[in-house]
């Protein structure tokens, strides 16, 4: 085996490892083709700590009825103009989706009544850890792609490296949110970030075959719960080396797209977050990814505080009313709204300048921007607001519209959880089991996904 | 028939509605009436309140761990039976919870946050037989024991390295081995850091084609670097080398020949330099180096005495955060083969004046949780300056004086008068100094933080008596109070949460779904009344009460910590007349509402520490007599110190625990010496 690395290596294309790569070649086949039922989708949640406040995604001149709807409102967005606090989307407003009226109360109970944690992902109750697979990770599945999933944020802490509290791979497998950009990009990029890196990269792959042999044996000298114990260092070890088979495949796109910026190691938090969209836009298009997740402090109440906007009070302090210099928590709250509002104008902009087919990567990609809060600092998740950008390539219904749907409890009430399971079914995976059903909507149906979204 | 397979075929009756009922006596008398009587009504099969039906479950503790353990959760915290319906008596209640506790094996497997769920009575409530040690483990290491490594593989340096474990985000214990994992991420992160490592034990720079090494450069891989090829024995004498320095043992012949290959395979792809370093690389990222093994020595049915360099390591990582040195020398010599000499080796590490102990303050960090002040972010006050990390360093600097002294711990801890203030010491001046002083930053009206302790100046003795009735112990010194505070109030919920738990060994359920409470924002009320309009709702009170009247006489200090005869409110009908000539309002008029700093200890388990209290200082008396509190506390101990909670097999270990140190006065460092060289920390079964 030794001595047929090099070959096996060279050969990567052909033999063992092209099961491996065989979805990434046929891919980059049918991106080359221009192939639309081909090209890869790609979804990013962005997820922000504090409550998404329905009045801040609600579009102006649109009132919304008080104490919510009683039928299903599905407007065009054509005729209305963006909030203040998204107003940077309004370039996007014929891909834009605006739903109110969702809720999401199966996710509650997660910390001290802020964050659902990994509950608003995975429509499980949040005090429960993580409990099942949440939805990202579930479309990572259905998207599979180089790296499967990546988690990028940022932290209360700059110092920490990596926060859990948001996405699962499985039942008690949390997956990761890197929360420090420079470390994420060596991670990501690292492979081709220039000097002699082909040594590097062999050297690596011995490294890592090595390792997940040396702890099999150690594992395997072990018993019951211990060996389990060792089971994420094993698997890690695997992975990692899968892994790097399949980036030398891609090597060329990655040098290509690899993100220049000088932010990533900024001691400024809004620098770091821009960053991280960065790397979030990079990874997309350069092939290495379909599934993003992308934080502003959500989950586990790590509350930022913005200095980077001038705003001296961490999200805790201003979803309990605190206000600066004579801005009260409510204009605050607009002004971090608009910061991620133009990050994401920003990413949409990089993927929509990305060509892919006979379109762009924009139009092959659903951006969902939501808190893991939902409709407030303590929410009661009866609504829980969400704004898509994108369609997925044509496989949702969505684009220049505003759904309103009836209020919880009301006949034809819907949940997160059906947005989701649409999610689901554009990206080719549907499981109308995914997510739990809220108990206090049993007299209705609350299975399936939402079909205001499905293309018929 | 074990004891948890008798519950499981109990439940399993239960299942079966009664019918054949065979063995399990205690159950049958005990457990099934309990649920018929109280709990199959709502949860049974004609009605299943809360979707929750307990004669639709197979009765697989183990598969159903997380639906029982919510069933032990809601029985153990009051909150089921309803209020509505007749009270189980008490007898019952214990019985049933006992059992649960036992079977869901809470102890060893699970977080933190679970640790109370075992009932105080099951561990203390009679003299306790043989311990029953827990199976073998494998235990991740915590962050610091992680950089200990660093610095024991690389000459005591860690700079530049990166911290590559996430914590389980838990509230309580961080370091606990049932929470403990590392996955792609962290694992990214460890092979990172061994590289910086290696490109550090190896770093030289070429001379005149030469080498030219760096002062700290390891000797033994020297060779390998050499224009001239290292011999066989040079390779495997580094290799070998950094084995020992990895796992503090040498390796296998077979592991030796597998590094051998790796180097190799190595050097087909890269230069020698390169190849070397990445086998180096490989040895520092084993297994046996990141995790610790304890499975014991011998082969065997029986439990097992861990092997000795398993306790070197164990007691190294219980007390400190690197290896400690004479340990794993009395390991090599074969001096820690039995319980007696692990004895002496403890008491001369906890004797040993020049000791760097530092898990004991760090227990008294995380139980009191006082060094969470620095994360409560709190707007600048008009008339004091606020620093959260002196006033940290005070109170660390009063428990290890406590500590140092070594008499009556808890109960100093619990009622000193003394305090620290805004001190700092200058260690060359050899001088005592304020940490912070007031600076240009600082507007007239702020006093420094000396002020939040009720100095008017800074005391030039210190620690210093603070002024008569006002303070007793730890939860009254700011730090403590301000960690349990948020960032604009006091919080009593969050302090009689603490209370609740980690003296009274009581158990408080996540916040349940459906509940979006939140603290009215009537700057007219007090917080006292704010908070009660909230939480004495029916169905708010049912755990609430068993928070609230202990938090509430903390309500003597403002949020900031500082001591209060009165709070101060809005007064809205003064605000609305204070206005200018024009009309226009001037702003608020604050006046003085009548402070109540009055509680009630309820429901704690010791029927003589149940009543009023009037106010802080009373209270933090009262629960320093307690000998429930007391026990409670050794709980605490035995959970950080071995790194799990507490099962009923390990009674015998808390009570002895508990008698060391009621029997040497109050003295912390018997009582852990006592958990050290006890059965549960040293034995192991198959």
């Amino acid at each position: 085996m030794t001595a047929d690395r090099r070959t096996f290596m060279k050969g990567v294309s052909l033999g063992a490892s092209a099961t491996v790569l065989a979805p990434i070649l046929t891919q980059l086949r049918a991106h080359a083709a221009g192939d639309a039922k081909a090209t890869p989708k790609r979804v990013v949640f962005v997820i922000e700590s504090n409550g998404l406040i329905p009045s801040h995604v609600q579009p102006t001149g649109l009132n919304r009825p008080k104490n919510g709807s009683d039928k299903l409102i599905d407007e065009s967005l054509a005729k209305y103009e963006l909030p203040e606090a998204i107003a940077a989307l309004a370039p996007f407003k014929d891909r834009l989706t605006i739903i109110q009226g969702l809720s999401g109360r199966v996710s509650e109970g997660g910390t001290g009544g802020h964050s659902t944690n990994y509950g608003a992902l995975g429509c499980f109750p949040g005090s429960k850890g993580a409990m099942a697979q949440t939805v990202d990770l579930a479309l990572a599945d259905a998207l599979p792609s180089v790296v499967p999933h990546i988690g990028l944020g940022i932290h209360s802490r700059p110092e920490t490296t990596v926060h859990y509290s948001l996405s699962a791979v499985g039942p008690s497998k949390p997956a990761p949110i890197h929360c420090r950009p420079e470390l994420a990009y060596k991670a990501l990029f690292g492979s081709v970030a220039g000097g002699d890196n082909r040594q590097g990269f062999d050297l690596k792959s011995n490294l890592l075959d090595y390792m997940a042999d040396d702890v099999k044996r150690t594992r395997n000298a072990l018993a019951g719960p211990e060996k389990e114990k060792l089971d994420n260092y094993l698997e890690a070890f695997e992975s990692l080396r899968d892994r790097q088979v399949k980036i030398d495949g891609i090597k060329d796109s990655l040098r290509k797209h690899a993100p220049k910026s000088n932010k990533f190691s900024s001691p400024v938090e809004t620098d770091r977050l821009e960053g991280q969209f960065d790397l979030a836009a990079a990874a997309l298009i350069a092939g290495l990814t379909n599934v993003v997740t992308l934080t502003s402090g959500g989950g586990g109440q790590h509350y930022i505080t913005f200095t980077g906007l001038g705003i001296p009070i961490d999200g805790h302090g201003i979803g309990h009313g605190g206000g600066h210099i004579g801005r009260t928590w409510a204009d605050l709250r607009v002004i971090i709204r608009q910061f991620h509002a133009k990050l994401i104008a920003r990413l949409a902009e990089k993927l929509k300048a990305a060509p892919e087919g006979s379109g762009s990567v924009l139009d092959n990609t659903l951006i969902v921007y939501l808190s893991d809060s939902g409709e407030g600092h303590h929410p009661n998740l009866k609504e829980w607001p969400v704004v898509l950008l994108g369609n997925l390539g044509g496989k949702l219904n969505a684009g220049g519209r505003f759904l309103e749907f009836p209020k919880y409890q009301a006949k034809g009430h819907r949940t997160i959880g059906n947005l989701y399971r649409s999610f689901l079914r554009a990206a080719g995976k549907p499981n109308d089991k995914f997510g739990m059903l809220d108990t206090g909507l049993r007299d209705l149906d609350m299975t399936g996904p939402l079909s205001e979204l499905v293309v018929s | 028939m074990s004891r948890s397979a008798i519950i499981v075929a109990g439940w399993m009756l239960l299942n079966l509605q009664v019918g054949t009922i065979r063995a399990a006596d205690e159950y049958r008398t005990q457990v099934l009436p309990f649920l018929k009587a109280h709990c199959v009504k709502c949860h049974g099969s004609e009605k299943q309140d809360g979707d929750l039906s307990l004669t639709a479950l197979k009765g697989d503790l183990a598969t159903e761990k997380a639906i029982w353990t919510q069933v032990l959760e809601r029985i153990t915290s009051g909150e089921m039976p309803p209020k509505k319906e007749p009270r189980p008596p008490e007898l019952s209640t214990k019985a049933v919870t006992e059992w649960l506790a036992a079977g869901l094996k809470l102890g060893g497997g699970s977080s933190p946050k679970h640790g109370n769920l075992v009932p105080h009575e099951l561990l203390f409530g009679k003299p306790a037989g043989a311990v029953d040690p827990p199976a073998g483990r494998v235990w991740l290491l915590r962050p610091e024991a992680y950089f200990g490594l660093v610095r024991d593989v690389y000459r005591g340096r860690q700079e530049g390295l990166t911290q590559p474990f996430a914590s389980s985000g838990e509230r309580g214990f961080k370091d606990y081995s049932a929470t403990s994992s590392v996955d792609e991420a962290a694992t990214e992160i460890l092979i990172r850091n061994a590289e910086l490592i290696v490109a550090r034990q190896t770093a030289y720079v070429l001379e005149d084609g030469k080498p030219k090494w760096a002062n700290d450069t390891i000797g033994e891989f020297k060779p390998l670097f050499a224009n001239e090829a290292p011999t066989k024995a040079q390779v495997e004498t580094a290799f070998r080398t950094q084995f020992r320095l990895a796992t503090a043992r040498d390796p296998l012949d077979e592991e030796l020949a597998r590094l051998a290959a790796l180097y190799e395979k190595n050097l087909k792809v890269a230069d020698r330099p390169s190849a070397v370093r990445t086998t180096l690389t490989a040895i520092l990222l084993r297994a046996d180096s990141i995790f610790r093994v304890e499975h014991g020595s011998a082969a065997g049915k029986g439990q097992r005495l861990l092997a000795p360099k398993e306790i070197a390591q164990a007691i190294s990582l219980a007390l400190a955060d690197q290896r400690e040195s004479s340990l794993y020398l009395a390991a090599t010599k074969g001096q820690l083969g039995t319980p007696d000499e692990v004895k002496s080796q403890v008491r001369r590490m906890l004797d040993d004046p020049k000791a760097r102990n530092t898990r004991l303050m760090k227990f008294f960090r995380e139980y009191f949780e006082y060094e969470l002040a620095t994360d409560v972010f709190k707007d600048r006050a008009k008339d004091l300056m606020h620093e959260p990390r002196v006033l940290v360093a005070d109170t660390d600097r009063l428990v290890q004086d406590i500590l140092n002294r070594d008499t009556n711990v808890l109960r100093e801890l619990l009622t000193t008068t003394k305090t620290y203030a805004n001190y700092a010491y200058d260690e060359k001046k050899k001088l005592a100094k304020p940490a912070q002083t007031k600076n240009a930053h600082n507007n007239k009206r702020q006093s420094p933080p000396e002020a939040a302790y009720g100095f008017e100046s800074w005391p030039e003795v210190q620690p210093a008596e603070t002024s008569p009735g006002q303070r007793a112990g730890i939860l009254t010194q700011p730090s403590w109070l301000v960690a349990h505070s948020t960032n604009f109030d006091n919080d009593p919920v969050r302090r009689g949460k603490w209370i609740r738990e980690r003296l009274l060994g009581g158990f408080i359920p996540d916040v349940p779904i459906g509940v979006a409470a939140q603290v009215p924002d009537d700057p007219h009320r007090t917080i006292r009344d704010r908070v009660g309009s909230v939480t004495r709702a029916v169905s708010c009170w049912k755990c609430h009460q068993r928070m609230d009247d202990l938090g509430l006489p903390f309500e003597q200090y403002d949020h900031y910590g500082r001591f209060r005869l009165s709070e101060l409110v809005l007064d809205r009908e003064a605000t609305a007349k204070n206005v200018d000539k024009k009309g226009r309002l001037m702003g608020n008029v604050l006046h003085e509402a009548k402070l109540d700093t009055t509680g009630l200890i309820s429901q704690s388990g010791e029927a003589k520490l149940d009543g009023p209290v009037q106010n802080p200082v009373e209270f933090a008396k009262k629960l320093a007599e307690s000998e429930r509190v007391r026990q409670v506390f050794v709980r605490h101990a035995f959970r950080f110190f071995l790194g799990r909670n507490e099962m009923p097999g390990d009674a015998k270990t808390l009570q002895d625990a508990d008698q060391a140190y009621v029997k040497s006065g109050g003295s912390f460092k018997t009582l852990v010496a006592s958990l050290l060289t006890s059965d549960s920390f040293l034995y192991r079964k198959p």
